[in-house]
């Protein structure tokens, strides 16, 4: 018997989730047979790696309730990494992978440590800064990382001989870091460390009282959400062939963070809801394609109004919260929620 | 020796005005107590409105320091009604996540309405240098120190002197008690948003004078500037963010000195760091209040 | 009987506000330890220095022997203390049992790495705090609301949660910050009996309290404050007799006038 985290839908538990999940990944193994438009396995990819990267970010954002809104920094560390392994070093792309998600972790380290004992507007403008300051750096330094021009013809990766080139081959890559992802993030989400880090979203101060290490958890979770970016960015070096800095600007760390706040926090569904909805939507928006971050950014203030959790997001959470002080001293007589 | 006094004066200047976008970024967090991620976007707004009226009604350093000051401040009642109004009882988060959307709003949509390139700025002031040996000052940076003291002295002045700034700093030290001494604390919020961003806007014009550019997307950096420096003051405390800004402009200028002017951004970032991790709370004394 | 916890000479000053100033206390092992004093006195602020949530201005605090003045809430916790709120700080949207289970944070060991390959150590874990959080919540009479929402249960059974998952640490000592508060007298004779039978059980319990019958009923030691400061400590009776506690509650004028004592 497992530890039912807030928000889960009883329904979905136990056979039915097995089952359903399966259904799910065995018409996600056969799409690219049975619609192998390269365009459509474009948007796939697409989706795939959104989801890796709003599902890093909900777990830093989602469920220790820490604030991040510098994703895009992360994404470029692993972009960059993969790049420079693979062409300076020729380290193989399944070797350079991981290592990419180590140094995004080692980054995301360094950032979090030191507004870890303090409030979480400060962790946020730190992170800001930092998803700037390393986009600066890869534009500046061109001896490392080619400045402005960026670095291309990254070598594709190699999968017992066969060399990973079209859309549809690459498809398989992102479906298998994706599915990845979140069994690994599910099995840790439920265990004593996802609960720690729940615990200290919903009453950091109750959470120390019980002996949670907070300053650790948290250091631990940004480290987490960090290297998963690292891996997005690192699968997806190879599959543009093509990076530069003007690609890990803040307008796409805020394109993660509106995918994450539209589609849910704290459940592991609810960023994969917004990685596909503002995909679609990108797709449907191309021709007044300048409006697209509006819609996006009306969409997040919509959102905080009527749904501060997100379409699928954990409703019971201190994130679905409207109204603080919802602890008074109750009357004797039980009182109506919400008075 | 020469080279590094004027380089000394330009950090005096810039500081300066990254002093008075700290300066509005304190009145707004003390006033209304939720944070705001906008108040670059409003910078920015302050900026190219007083573009377009120095371009509508002449070279007017007051015209253009009441359209900048009057177009962020309309646009401050907007991010109010939207962010504010209705949050002041919920989880801190939310408005946040709110001003977030609203900054990618401002900037998007500035973006697709002045065009996304760069602007050069009209030239407002005779390209004047008054030297002195091996230094000199130029009227540009003369007159941006200028309006930002004269600015900061009025609003001294308001805070200690007029009915309304005594209700305004009340409602920064305590909305409840506030509102209990019948000061209408909506209205007085609201009020509080304006000035900080309108005090926010008029930075906006001097950056875009100073810089002689404007363009959509400035409003991330100087957002991340006002917020640097107001941390000094643990974001709440006028005069501490106002030194801020000026320690955050020296150092920038004298880091560039150093490295290249791309690296400016960075070394403001240092100095957030460097604040946070050795005193977080900043400078300023609060007497008697509990943690 | 050795001295569990010790306060030494403890003062803490907000700016100008002196909120406790030299205060001394002991509580002895096995002891319900009160803490009284009028509302503003400084108790919650006093366990806050306790439980490692403020450091003291100056002073020092001895847990076992120890000195753990400048350990951080989370150490503390770890070395045996365990404490509740004033205004009760449940996880309002976790259930009851999934409240208790995060109490045996200390007690269990599963990293992230026993996480994801879902070894032994994790499995133990969770069957662990399955296991001993439903003891728990029997023993405390909760285990048919386990999976209700903790937000969803009546003032009383709350406060028992909250008890309930300070336990889950199995601590050498309980703080207790008004755990009757807002309780009709039946629930509060009804925790009175619970605690009492915790001290049976060998918890060593500080509790903070205004209600008198509850104090005088079931301390062995009571420690009085006012306006931050010390004015006496003892057992009940030498606590009720003592000038300085009356003047504190009744007033000079009463006392005086050879009133209410």
């Amino acid at each position: 018997m497992t530890f039912t985290a807030p928000g889960r839908a009883p329904w979905f538990q136990g056979r039915n989730r097995a089952i359903g999940l399966s259904l799910l990944l065995l018409l996600l193994l056969c799409f690219p047979q049975i619609y192998p438009k390269s365009y459509v396995m474009g948007v796939m990819c697409r989706i795939f790696m959104y989801a890796i990267l709003t599902g890093s970010l909900n777990i830093i954002n989602g469920y220790s309730g820490q604030f991040n809104i510098g994703h895009a920094g992360f994404f470029c560390v692993g972009a960059y990494a993969e790049a420079l392994f693979a062409m300076k070093i020729g380290l193989s792309f399944w070797l350079a992978l991981p290592l990419a998600g180590v140094l995004a972790a080692l980054i995301g380290l360094v950032v979090s440590l030191p507004t870890l004992r303090l409030r979480g507007i400060y962790l946020a403008i730190v992170t800001l800064g930092a998803s700037e300051i390393i986009r600066l750096l890869a534009l500046n330094w061109e001896g490392l990382t080619g400045g402005p021009m960026g670095i291309k013809g990254i070598p594709s990766p190699m999968f017992f001989g066969l060399k990973i080139s079209r859309s549809p081959q690459y498809y398989y890559i992102f479906l298998f870091l994706a599915v990845l992802f979140y069994l690994v993030t599910d099995r840790v989400v439920n265990s004593r460390v996802g609960r720690a880090w729940v615990s200290i979203r919903e009453d950091e101060a109750a959470a120390q009282s019980l002996g949670v290490e907070t300053a650790r958890y948290k250091a631990m979770n940004f480290m987490y959400g960090a290297f998963w970016a690292g891996v997005a960015g690192a699968a997806f070096a190879p599959y543009f062939k093509f990076i530069s800095p003007d690609m890990f600007s803040l307008d796409e760390g805020f394109n993660i963070l509106s995918m994450v706040i539209i589609g849910g926090q704290g459940t592991l569904v609810g960023p994969v809801v917004g990685a596909v909805i503002v995909n679609f939507l990108t797709e449907v928006l191309r021709p007044v394609s300048q409006y697209r971050m509006v819609i996006y950014a009306l969409l997040i203030i919509g959102m905080m109004w009527v749904r501060p959790q997100g379409l699928v997001g954990a409703s019971n959470s201190i994130l679905a919260e409207k109204k603080a002080g919802f602890w008074r001293r109750k009357p004797r007589r039980p009182a109506a929620k919400g008075a | 020796m020469g080279y590094y006094l004027s380089q000394l004066i330009n950090g005096v200047c810039q500081g300066s005005i990254y002093a008075l976008m700290a300066i509005g970024f304190s009145v707004v967090m003390g006033v209304v107590g939720l944070v705001t991620f906008c108040h670059g976007e409003i910078i920015m707004l302050g900026a190219f409105a007083s573009y377009y009226a120095f371009a509508w009604a002449g070279n007017n350093l007051l015209v253009g320091i009441l359209a900048s000051f009057g177009a962020s401040a309309l646009v401050s009642v907007v991010v109010y009604k939207v962010c504010y109004e209705r949050f002041f009882d919920a989880p801190h988060h939310i408005s946040l996540l709110c001003t977030i959307g609203m900054s990618m709003l401002l900037k998007n949509l500035a973006q697709i309405i002045f065009g996304p390139n760069f602007k050069p700025m009209l030239d407002v002031l005779p390209n004047r240098f008054y030297g002195f040996g091996q230094v000199g000052i130029s009227l540009v940076q003369l007159t941006v120190i200028a309006t930002v003291i004269a600015l900061s002295l009025l609003l001294f002045l308001f805070f200690n002197k007029t009915r309304w700034g005594v209700q305004l700093r009340a409602v920064s030290q305590d909305r409840k008690a506030a509102t209990m001494m019948g000061i209408n604390v909506k209205l007085t919020s609201l009020l509080g948003n304006a000035i900080g961003c309108g005090l926010g806007g008029v930075a906006g014009m001097l950056l875009a004078i100073y810089y002689q550019t404007l363009i959509a997307t400035m409003g991330g950096a100087a957002g991340m500037k006002a917020f640097s420096a107001s941390v000094l003051g643990g974001m709440t405390d006028v005069p501490s963010a106002a030194a801020g800004g000026l320690v955050l402009g020296v150092i920038e200028n004298l880091g560039i000195t150093f490295t290249s002017a791309s690296f400016r951004d960075i070394f403001a970032f240092i100095f957030l760091l460097g604040v946070l991790m050795f005193r977080p709370e900043g400078f300023a004394r609060k007497q008697g209040s509990r943690p | 009987m050795p001295v569990l916890l010790e306060a030494h000479a403890v003062c803490k000053y907000f700016g100008g506000l002196k909120a406790v100033e030299k205060v001394d206390m002991q509580v002895m092992e096995g002891d319900i330890h009160g803490i009284i004093g009028p509302n503003g006195a400084g108790k919650t602020t006093f366990f806050n220095i306790c439980s490692g949530v403020y450091k003291p201005t100056s002073g020092a605090i001895t847990f076992q022997g120890e000195d753990i003045t400048r350990l951080t809430p989370e150490v503390i916790a770890r070395k045996g203390m365990a404490r509740t709120f004033q205004n009760i700080k449940l996880f309002k949207y976790m259930t009851v049992l999934e409240n208790v289970k995060i109490g045996f944070h200390i007690r269990t060991r599963t990293g992230m790495a026993s996480a994801i390959f879902r070894n032994a150590c994790y499995r133990e874990d969770e069957q662990f705090t399955e296991r001993k959080g439903m003891e728990i919540l029997e023993r405390v009479g909760l285990a048919e609301v386990r999976d209700t929402l903790a937000s969803n249960l009546p003032y009383g059974l709350q406060r028992k949660v909250e008890i309930a998952r300070a336990l889950a640490l199995d601590p050498r000592i309980l703080l207790l910050d008004e755990p009757v508060a807002g309780m009709n007298p039946i629930e509060t004779r009804q925790l009175s009996e619970f605690i009492l039978k915790l001290k049976g059980d060998g918890y060593t319990i500080v509790v903070i309290e205004h209600d008198m019958k509850f104090v005088m009923g079931t301390c062995d030691r009571v420690l009085v404050l006012n306006f931050g400061q010390k004015i006496c400590e003892g057992t009940p009776d030498q606590v009720r007799q003592d000038p300085g506690v009356n003047e504190a509650y009744f007033g000079k004028g009463l006392v005086a006038g050879g009133g209410a004592a």
